[in-house]
């Protein structure tokens, strides 16, 4: 009886012109979007990967300089975009592509796709999770909408009752014909975006992607089940058509449209974010206090002056068997950098906080629960920038800190002039990201998870439940 | 007339008694006020922040000062020295906020290369740019939309559905009229709210009255007539309520999203930008160049180019600052070229979209909103050749003690130039978005009233 | 008398279907009319296109002398419509709809006034100031009824009014059919009721696959016998 319900909703679905249409469209549009996102993927990545290994290739083959010229001269830091970012460009198109980094100086990530546009970027972006996110759920209450309510205004709910099937069992029964639906849509798109994932080459193949992909169409899959349950189950609490309609709609509306801006709006208003201005003048002042390496006449370094040549047993800095200035530098640069990484640490806490307003929210909007999920799948979320940037500045504080102990063992005290041979800085490894693991991305959105899953959970006992409320005559 | 005013009081009881119209009525009021508390603290913030730069700078000054206690070498002041090019929002940005979340509007100057300076941002919560901004413009460009999609979808399918469609045309009125009065009550319905909202946002912004609340409330009135004209022409097919609300969102989704998207898509792919990548890349080794090659060779370059500073000693020894400075901004130089085509092709991707906005009226509204409120990516490009400007007078303002030899005092900090950029309104796209918007009124309406002639 | 509801040739093709073949009718003032007829045959066609909601695909139906197809707006001012099954503004109250109707017929009735006819029409007090949202069937009759009467028209268009009332009701609306016809209104009613048509008609009219097959006085006829005419008339 349950099965025969199913397959009858899931041939009068493909039977029904309209939805076979929409679907088209929508899988149209999927199938764009995966394109679309691969080749801004290809353009994106090539420019950076271009761009990586010119500057690697230019810090190699440096002429010969003093060892603090080359670590102002500094390296570039271009991030490169995550492999499956091609599905959910996420934050990548606000984030800076690059980040310069020099000796104890820490800049920002420049150059954001958003920057080089104009305000059209602030309507979305054409990506498969865009259609996952959007789209979908529109088909799905399209699709479901009517699922009691057709059935109530044709009269022919009660006779399936008075059939001896309970309205429980019916509504599983068009769960089950409607996920079959959904997921003939949603397939080929997705079987599509692997095999251009798989079989396009270009990709590293590793189990870290294959369960990032995995998941990421695991949690949508249940975000579409969860929209599947929720129409039904409102379906079944409205007595016409048009208002279930109009109620889904707005719900839609609710959890698409208004709640991720305001949600996002509201956590900047609530905590505020200093200025990269601000930042930098405390930054600048609490470095002040510790000691500044390019100014051996200060108190500071004076202690650590008289330290060495006790430890050393000698008199004067030019005795020491290693280098001053370069002891110096090394010194200043740990300060300033554990400085710098405070207020980063800082900064980036704050921001989180204002996230965390819409990381919770998803308990409200499985929308949102699943939009960071799928972010954090793809590595376009915020803690892989947060990852990336951190990388970036470790990588900044090792070169200059390797660079400043050349100049402490390779050059006298004093010498400014000296410019060490070119081969020396091949031997300083090229910046390189390793992006993180699927379970430490997935360790970061414990919430948005736990937040699906409630969803999941309650659509399916508590909606279920509330179907028994139905009015049926 | 009389039966046409009946017909509007007696939709006002409708409207009165109908708890979803009013739930979303009051929705959209609330996400008005939000939007401009949002849109006016937002703004309120920069402000503060600007003039937090103020005090910044006078604190940096004083370090200076402690730092320099005597006559100091200007070359020294240069390089430890910040101040800021600012870009100060216009008394309308509140109301649209545009870009300005995204583009700094304060950029940290030194006397070096300008190049490694002009692109560093601000502090950006990257979730929170990505989720945009919800300022009055979102409200008006997106939610209104929303607002008459929901109070029209079953203007007339609901009479039919109903049945109250039969005994109201046994009375001695036309189905024209009928659909004119609930469209007028409507009308006046949404007209009111965005009137009151956009009132309340001009007076909580303080904007400055000027011809703008002509144009701004304009582009309001007809934006929300095309939406109405589209709510007509759907409408006007005669279909059942559901497939009306689902057309309809269809449509707002196309106009909103997936058009915008698409363009996007078409326009990064036809005006392509490496030049950013490019520009960092080079300025680099430009500068840092500068190093290793004969001073002689640099100061000669840059006397070429700056003949104005030639009568100088020559110079001695290892460093000397005026050197220091002459191979940065012949950093500059080198990149003049590309920096210039950078900008010339952001320029490029905001006229092709102007030339395509009228794919999508939303695209072409928000772009109005933004250009009168000097919100949008050409003014940012205008902070940016204004701070270019400012960094060339600073190099004016330094070079004279740098390249004569002459002494930095306490006094000559005030005489330092400050920077402060206003962006201005952008009358041309303004008209010609509302052109283009009146257009598109006109051609869905009478598209509209063709399609109703032919189904009644 | 004044013909005031008049068919000349009346013809409506559908796609598929002939739906009325030529339909020649005059009603008079004060006569009421009982249309009988399966389902299908036509009578709601002739309402509908007496109301001008359709047009005819030849001839012409009058009101009031007017043509129909004409004067779509002008001849509603003339006649009123009592549907099948009334529809009513679910969110307005009985009074707030009636007033709505009525002033759109050009009467601004007080209060009073409109109570009055909603009470007359058989709808008790204290439902008239409830939401329609709440009414039976029968409720939303009455507040048709109360809607057509307040009207004043010539000609009153009924189209199987009884059908959710309850033989009380029934009834009470046959008299009020009766006193308003001796005040000079003319009724056409399409019914499937052949008793009541027996009770109230001045003609009953026999209508099958779009044709008026038989016109019939009342006075000729007791009811046996046009039940008898008219099962004969549907079996052939």
């Amino acid at each position: 009886m349950v099965k025969s319900i199913a397959k009858k909703e899931f041939i009068s679905t493909l039977r029904d012109s309209r939805f076979v249409a929409l679907s088209v469209i929508v899988l149209l549009l999927l199938l764009a979007a995966t394109m679309v996102g691969l080749h801004s993927y290809q353009t994106l990545q090539e420019e950076r990967e271009v761009a990586q290994q010119t500057v690697n290739e230019q810090f190699a083959n440096s002429a010969d300089r003093h060892p603090h010229r080359m670590a102002h001269y500094g390296s570039y830091a271009f991030r490169p975009k995550s492999s499956i970012s091609f599905l959910d460009f996420g934050m990548d198109s606000y984030t800076g592509a690059s980040v310069y980094m020099e000796a104890h100086r820490q800049n920002s990530a420049n150059f954001s796709q958003a920057q080089q546009s104009s305000s059209l970027i602030r309507f979305g972006e054409m990506t498969v999770a865009f259609v996952l996110q959007m789209l979908i759920p529109l088909l799905i209450i399209f699709l479901c909408f009517g699922a009691f309510t057709q059935e109530k205004e044709t009269g022919t709910l009660t006779i399936l009752l008075s059939q001896g099937v309970s309205l429980q069992q019916v509504a599983w029964a068009k769960i089950a014909g409607y996920s079959k639906v959904v997921l003939l849509v949603v397939a080929p798109a997705l079987v599509l975006a692997s095999l251009l994932l798989f079989g396009r080459g270009g990709f590293e193949l590793n189990g870290d992607l294959y369960s990032r992909l995995l998941l990421f169409m695991l949690f949508y899959l249940l975000y579409f089940f969860i929209f599947i349950v929720l129409s039904v189950v409102l379906s079944a609490l409205h007595q016409r058509s048009s208002t279930a309609l109009v109620t889904l709609l707005g719900i839609w509306i609710l959890f698409c449209v208004i709640t991720p801006k305001a949600t996002a709006n509201l956590g900047a208003t609530l905590y505020t974010t200093p200025t990269k201005a601000q930042m930098d003048v405390e930054v600048h002042e609490e470095v002040a206090k510790g000691v500044d390496g390019h100014n051996s006449g200060d108190e500071r370094a004076e202690a650590i002056k008289q330290e060495l040549l006790q430890t050393y047993g000698v008199a004067t800095l030019e005795e020491l068997p290693i280098n001053f200035d370069g002891v110096l530098m090394a010194v200043g640069e740990e300060h300033s950098s554990k400085v710098y990484q405070e207020h980063f640490d800082e900064l980036t806490a704050i921001f989180q906080k204002q996230n965390n307003i819409s990381v919770f929210a998803g308990l409200l909007n499985p929308y949102l629960a699943v939009r960071h999920l799928s972010m954090g799948m793809a590595g376009s979320d915020f803690s892989h920038y947060i990852h990336f940037q951190n990388k970036a500045e470790q990588y900044r504080y090792n070169q200059s800190q390797e660079l400043n102990h050349i100049q402490a063992t390779k050059l006298k005290y004093g010498d400014k002039e000296t410019r060490l041979s070119g081969d020396t800085w091949k031997n300083l490894k090229p910046f390189q990201y390793e992006a993180p693991g699927a379970g430490w991305a997935l360790s970061n959105h414990s919430i948005s998870l736990v937040a699906l899953l409630l969803w999941l959970g309650l659509v399916c006992t508590l909606g279920i439940r509330l179907i028994g409320y139905s009015k049926i005559a | 007339m009389r039966n046409f005013r009946i017909l509007i009081k007696f939709e006002w009881f409708n409207f009165r008694a109908d708890k979803g119209l009013l739930i979303l009525t009051m929705l959209t009021l609330f996400a008005g006020i939000y939007g401009i508390y949002y849109g006016t603290t937002e703004i309120e913030r920069q402000r503060e922040n600007i003039k937090t730069l103020d005090v910044l700078t006078a604190q940096n000054v004083e370090e200076m000062k402690q730092k320099f206690p005597g006559d100091a070498d200007a070359g020294d002041i240069g390089y430890y020295h910040s101040t800021y090019a600012i870009h100060n929002p216009d008394s309308w940005a509140s109301l649209s906020l545009g870009q300005r979340d995204i583009n700094p509007y304060y950029i940290k100057l030194r006397l070096l290369n300008l190049q490694s300076q002009l692109y560093d941002t601000d502090n950006i919560n990257p979730l929170k740019v990505l989720s945009g901004n919800f300022d009055l413009a979102f409200v008006l460009v997106y939610l209104f939309p929303l607002l008459i999609i929901g109070l029209c979808f079953n203007i007339l399918s609901v009479e039919k559905e109903q049945g109250t469609l039969p005994l109201l045309l046994s009375q001695p009125i036309s189905l024209p009229l009928i659909v004119g009065a609930k469209l007028t009550f409507r009308i006046m319905i949404v007209l009111g709210l965005a009137l009151i909202l956009c009132l309340v946002a001009m007076l909580w912004g303080q904007v400055t009255p000027d011809i703008r609340i002509l144009l701004w409330l304009s582009v309001v009135l007809f934006y929300s007539l095309f939406w109405f004209s589209v709510a007509f022409l759907v409408a006007a097919w005669q279909k059942n309520s559901a497939f009306n609300a689902v057309t309809l969102l269809g449509v707002w989704l196309m106009l909103t999203v997936i058009i915008p998207a698409l363009l996007n898509v078409y326009v990064a792919v036809k005006q392509p930008v490496p030049q950013a990548l490019d520009l960092t890349i080079k300025q680099r080794e430009v500068v840092h160049g500068g190093w290793d090659k004969p001073k002689q060779e640099t100061m000669e370059k840059f006397f070429a180019l700056y003949p104005q500073w030639t009568d100088t000693v020559e110079i001695q020894g290892r460093f000397a600052w005026r050197w220091y400075y002459a191979f940065h901004h012949l950093g500059d130089v080198a990149v003049a070229d590309l920096a210039g085509e950078y900008q010339q092709r952001l320029h490029a991707r905001h006229e092709l979209v102007e030339e395509l906005n009228f794919l999508s009226v939303p695209v072409n509204v928000q772009g109005i909103f933004n250009a009168m409120a000097g919100s949008d990516l050409p003014s940012h490009l205008s902070f940016l050749q204004s701070a270019t400007q400012y960094h060339d007078s600073l190099r004016g303002f330094y070079y004279p003690f740098l390249f004569k030899q002459v002494s930095f005092t306490h006094a000559d900090y005030d005489k330092e130039p400050r920077h402060s950029f206003s962006s201005t309104p952008d009358f041309t796209s303004t008209y010609t978005g509302l052109y283009k918007l009146v257009i598109s009124v006109l051609l869905v309406f009478f598209i509209g009233l063709l399609v109703f002639r032919i189904k009644q | 008398m004044d013909i005031v509801l008049e068919a000349k040739q009346l013809k409506k093709q559908y796609q598929d279907k002939l739906a009325l073949k030529g339909l020649d009718l005059q009603i008079k003032a004060g006569e009421i009319f009982c249309l009988l007829g399966q389902n299908g045959a036509g009578k709601s066609t002739t309402i509908n296109l007496f109301l001008g909601f359709i047009k005819p695909t030849s001839g012409a139906a009058y009101i009031n002398g007017l043509e129909v197809a004409a004067n779509i707006t002008k001849i509603k001012e003339y006649l009123a419509y009592i549907p099948e099954n009334v529809m009513l503004y679910p969110n307005l109250t009985g009074l707030e709809n009636l007033a709505l109707f009525s002033s759109l017929a050009g009467f601004d009735y007080d209060k009073v006034q409109l109570m009055h006819y909603l009470i007359s029409a058989g709808l008790p007090a204290e439902a008239a100031s409830r939401r329609v949202g709440g009414y039976s069937k029968g409720m939303r009759q009455k507040v048709g009824i109360a809607i057509a009467v307040a009207k004043h028209a010539k000609v009153l268009l009924l189209d199987e009014p009884t059908s959710g009332l309850d033989p009380k009701a029934s009834n009470e609306f046959s008299e009020l059919l009766l006193k308003l016809s001796e005040a000079g209104t003319a009724i056409f009613m399409a019914t499937h009721d052949i008793f009541r048509s027996k009770e109230v008609g001045t003609r009953v009219g026999i209508m099958r696959e779009g044709e008026l097959v038989d016109v019939l006085s009342a006075a000729e006829l007791d009811a046996n016998e046009l039940e008898k005419l008219y099962l004969n008339y549907m079996h052939v």
